[in-house]
């Protein structure tokens, strides 16, 4: 096998196999990557233009009896710290987010048994009739799967109930790394990879978009990435329902996995994820960059390595918060970090539509 | 190759690729450009030719002896005024308690007090030297050089003398900032200008001490004038070669009482001057990625724009850390090594002459950073192998050390190592002349006997074959000194062996105050009419068979490739040399790399004669 078969191939926007994506990761330079990457962004998105969303991302609860080795945000039941809100307190919550120009609401938590299925469907039903301005882009996969067990209802209806009550995207979280030999030591209580994909596909079915994710940077593999790439690839060409592909690093503060893993993945690691999955995702339209997780300079590097999205404002966020990974910004700076990296910004809507162009400033 | 997005920079990649020198309008054309990777790879091709996959760090302590300074810089807040509640001064005996024998050099930068008495500043550095012996003292900027200069009555000549005799080995680059007089008199009236900072520097560099340069970016600065500085670098440097690092600092907007503006520059400017600083400056050989105030993210995505230094450990970093750097005070050894390994590139930890001193990372192999090895590398398919840039010399007791698996030894490296290694197919060898192995004298080769001759610090094997000459051919025994810190200052010696580029070049431009030229190889040719073998490629016997075959297919595929192409090497390397294409092309003619019968004859003849020689140590 060589590079320059491999480069060819993604100029002709031909598909790599499995053992090629291995190879470019494995032996291509980083700038080879980003070249490539480039070919296929600017393929898909033409315009020198990066989108970004004005959302916060609350949580109802951190309450949750799944254990993963790689969290520092849950608690147990009764543990000092343990929380979970009303739907009242979240839709108070809401409409403040939405008065201050929010259009997306990230909504995540732990697995909490203790939480009824209607608490999830109205919280969904309150949000579209209350708040009208802001999507409900709510409830990672274990969630789903956690609603199916307190309700004895299947995965397809507690997703049919969802989306009755008026919700149309989900969140891609949860997906760590699409491997059974790495899930199994980090998060064994979390479920299995075809857990998350067959969640995934059942909402792709009735008509859900969804992001996709990927944590690296703990006890995976090379392999294991272009395991997930591929597995997430395959799951596209059935319904096309995911927007945008998000990878980000695990940060290791204040987990027990801390011990295993004391550094944290290098900026390096993440432009090669950026730009592995950018090349590899053919079938995906957007690849986003985490500026939030990663940093806001290895952000606007990586814009030029594939990313064609910043992610969001994130008004409010807690777990890489607790994770001691606090990065403050708002849509105004988030603006700036796009204009400064060269590239136009844009503000978009959950799923991607465009809803304004932010121009250049007019010289005073 | 390069697919620009944007078509501007091709005309400018031809010129890179040539080894001509980029122009201010190349420059601004660079720093406009929106093709971030485009720039990159053009830097990034520039690095490997320099250094290889090499990233180095060195085991260091940062000193600041005191903050009372006599000059209040807006953008310093770092000074204070005699007397002030957090004035501090260090003695010898503060400093000395701060160093540890693990660590290699020593920067020593402070504030400029009014009553220090100049025996204090040779005490510190005399001190260090005596107290730990294998620390190098890197210390004071052309600044307080110049402050020494004028408030003891000493010529920059003699404070360095004074300075170097007390055991100065370097010096560090700051107080450069922009060499603009706009941006001097608006922002930095009180220090020295682009004159005094270049008297300075080329006059250490004169006396043997070469220094690091600097640039302060991201505050009022035009791109024009951030070019101009890296221009001026580049005269200079053509002058004296004394320069090892430039080292582009980013502005930390902070509670210094200048606001030129009140964000810290962006990613895409950081790596935009560090890859353009590694194309403009064309005679460096280093370019560094100063993590303390790059932030760590930049700093590692910067090894692959043309940054092939990752500064050190550095114990104390007051000055960039008050203005509210947000790299953490100190960035452990094995968090820089597993930076550059991430980055796919090889932890180097470095002396302070950035000789490799251990290297972290598997399938290393060496590269000799001479023009005569260019053929080996120019289409070598890397694969799962490294390769690190090492003078001959050094190869060796890298080898010795198990941390290269492979490279074209030094010939005397290979007999001293036989029963670790595995010959392969390939050597350096001459056909008569070599051009490269030169020994610059003042006397004929009957006049040497008792005489001094300094031996370029690099060579493993020529020093035997100048020996074995003098020795077996010429009957007569000079006595050799290592230069260890560059041809800058050879006086007091009769003769001086070089080898390698700057043999060639002196080959050709004559190396002032010697009048005699031999080529060691010619030497040999006229006496035994055999070939010489410098070199020879050989592999660990650790490694497997399999991986050896590998080997051998990448270098004789690359060596094939260069045999048709020592045009296009000679427009890229001649340049720097000195030399037309022309020259380099018949320069290359003159070896040959496939190991055959002629050239195991003259490895055995060699041998024989050498190994009659008394062992003369010469370290």
């Amino acid at each position: 096998m060589q590079l320059s078969t491999i480069t060819d191939k993604v100029r002709n926007a031909e598909r790599l196999t499995r053992e090629e994506g291995l190879f470019l990761l494995t032996h291509g330079e980083l700038l080879d990557l980003g070249e490539c990457a480039n070919i296929v962004r600017y393929r898909k998105n033409p315009d020198p233009r990066i989108t970004f969303v004005v959302d916060t991302n609350p949580n109802y609860t951190n309450i949750c009896n799944i254990d993963c080795i790689f969290c520092a945000f849950y608690r147990h039941s009764g543990e000092e710290g343990a929380y979970t809100h009303t739907v009242d307190e979240m839709i108070r919550k809401f409409k403040e987010s939405a008065a201050s120009g929010v259009t997306t609401i990230l909504l995540q938590g732990g697995v909490n048994p203790a939480l009824p299925f209607e608490y999830y469907v109205e919280m969904v039903e309150r949000t579209v009739k209350e708040v009208p301005g802001v999507t409900p882009h709510f409830w990672s996969t274990s969630e789903i799967i956690g609603m199916a067990a307190v309700s004895g209802l299947t995965v397809p209806k507690v997703l049919q109930r969802l989306w009755d009550a008026g919700q149309r995207t989900i969140p891609g979280g949860g997906a760590e790394i699409l491997s059974d030999r790495v899930k199994k030591k980090i998060s064994h209580l979390k479920g299995s990879s075809a857990d998350w994909l067959s969640v995934m596909r059942e909402a792709h079915a009735i008509g859900f978009t969804s992001t996709a994710t990927m944590m690296y940077g703990h006890l995976e593999t090379n392999d294991d990435i272009v395991e997930h790439l591929e597995s997430i690839r395959a799951l596209q060409d059935e319904h096309h329902g995911f927007t945008a592909f998000v990878p980000w690093s695990f940060k290791p503060g204040n987990t027990p996995l801390e011990k295993i893993i004391p550094h944290y993945a290098t900026p390096m690691r993440y432009l090669q994820m950026i730009a592995i999955s950018r090349i590899y995702l053919d079938n995906f339209d957007h690849v986003q960059a985490s500026w939030f997780s990663e940093g806001k300079k290895t952000g606007q590097i990586a814009v030029h390595f594939g990313a064609d999205d910043f992610g969001g404002t994130l008004f409010e966020e807690n777990v890489h918060a607790a994770a001691n990974f606090v990065n403050k910004s708002n849509t105004e700076e988030v603006i700036n970090l796009i204009r400064d990296a060269g590239f136009t910004p844009a503000q978009r809507s959950t799923t991607y539509e465009i809803l304004r162009i932010c121009e250049e400033p007019q010289a005073a | 190759m390069i697919e620009f997005r944007d078509t501007l920079l091709t005309p400018i990649w031809d010129k890179v690729r040539r080894g001509e020198r980029l122009s201010l309008e190349d420059g601004i054309a660079l720093y406009a450009t929106g093709d971030l990777i485009g720039l990159g790879k053009m830097a990034h091709f520039v690095q490997q030719q320099k250094s290889g996959d090499a990233v180095y760090y060195v085991l260091n302590q940062k000193i600041e002896h005191t903050n009372i300074c006599v000059l209040s810089c807006k953008f310093c807040d770092f000074a204070v005024k005699k007397g002030d509640a957090d004035a501090y001064e260090m003695t010898t005996e503060d400093i000395l308690s701060k160093l540890t024998p693990d660590i290699h050099e020593v920067h020593i930068t402070g504030g400029m007090p009014a009553d220090w008495p100049w025996e204090r500043y040779l005490d510190i550095v005399r001190s260090i030297h005596e107290r730990f012996p294998a620390i190098d003292v890197k210390a004071f900027t052309a600044v307080e050089i110049d402050f020494f200069h004028k408030k003891f009555k000493l010529s920059i000549e003699e404070v360095l003398r004074q300075l170097k005799a007390a055991g100065l080995r370097t010096m560090p680059g700051g107080g450069a900032e922009v060499f603009s007089e706009r941006v001097r008199k608006l922002l930095f009236n009180q220090k020295i200008g682009a004159k005094a900072w270049f008297e300075v520097h080329t006059t250490a560099h004169r006396l043997g001490i070469p220094t690091n340069s600097t640039m302060l970016y991201g505050h009022i600065e035009t791109i024009e004038e951030r070019l101009i500085h890296m221009m001026k670098l580049r005269e200079a440097q053509d002058e004296t070669g004394g320069f090892l690092t430039f080292i582009p600092l980013a502005f930390q907007p902070g509670d210094t009482g200048i606001k030129p503006r009140d964000r810290f520059t962006s990613a895409i400017d950081d790596l935009k001057t560090i890859a353009v600083s590694r194309l403009m400056l064309d005679n460096f050989p280093h370019i560094k990625a100063y993590w303390v105030m790059l932030t760590e993210e930049v700093a590692s995505v910067a090894l692959h724009f043309g940054a092939d230094d990752m500064d050190g450990t550095v114990g104390e970093e007051r000055i960039a850390h008050d203005a509210g750097a947000v790299s953490p005070m100190k960035l452990a050894k094995d968090q820089i090594i597993k930076i550059i390994r991430d980055a796919g590139k090889i932890p180097v930890e470095r002396d302070v002459y950035y000789n490799p001193l251990r290297i972290s990372a598997d399938n290393v192999i060496g590269k000799i950073p001479y023009l005569n090895s260019v053929p080996f590398y120019h289409a070598f398919e890397k694969r799962q192998f490294r390769i690190l840039p090492v003078a001959p010399r050094r190869m060796g007791l890298l080898q010795e050390k198990d941390q290269i698996i492979a490279g074209p030894f030094s010939l005397m490296d290979y007999f001293r190592h036989e029963e670790r290694l595995d010959l392969l197919e390939w050597c350096i060898a001459t056909r008569d002349q070599v051009k490269s192995v030169m020994l610059f004298s003042n006397h004929g080769w009957a006049d040497l006997d008792g005489k001094k001759i300094g031996i370029t610090d690099d060579t493993a094997t020529s020093v035997r074959l100048l020996q074995v000459l003098l020795e077996k051919k010429y009957q007569v025994k000079a006595t050799f000194e290592r230069l260890h810190a560059g041809i800058n200052d050879l006086g007091g010696f009769d003769a001086v062996l070089l080898i390698g580029d700057e043999a060639l070049r002196r080959n050709k431009f004559g190396l002032e105050g010697f009048e005699i030229i031999y080529d060691l190889a010619e030497e040999w040719y006229e006496w035994k009419k055999m070939p010489f073998v410098f070199a020879v490629w050989a592999a660990s016997k650790s490694l497997t068979k399999e991986t050896q075959m590998e080997l051998n297919v990448a270098i004789e595929r690359s060596l094939a490739d260069a045999e048709g192409s020592y045009g296009a090497i000679g427009a890229l390397h001649g340049r720097r040399i000195g030399l037309t294409q022309a020259d380099v092309e018949a320069y290359l003619e003159g070896f040959n790399y496939r190991l055959g019968e002629r050239e195991r004859d003259a490895m055995k003849e060699f041998r024989k004669l050498v190994f009659e020689l008394e062992n003369v140590s010469i370290h």
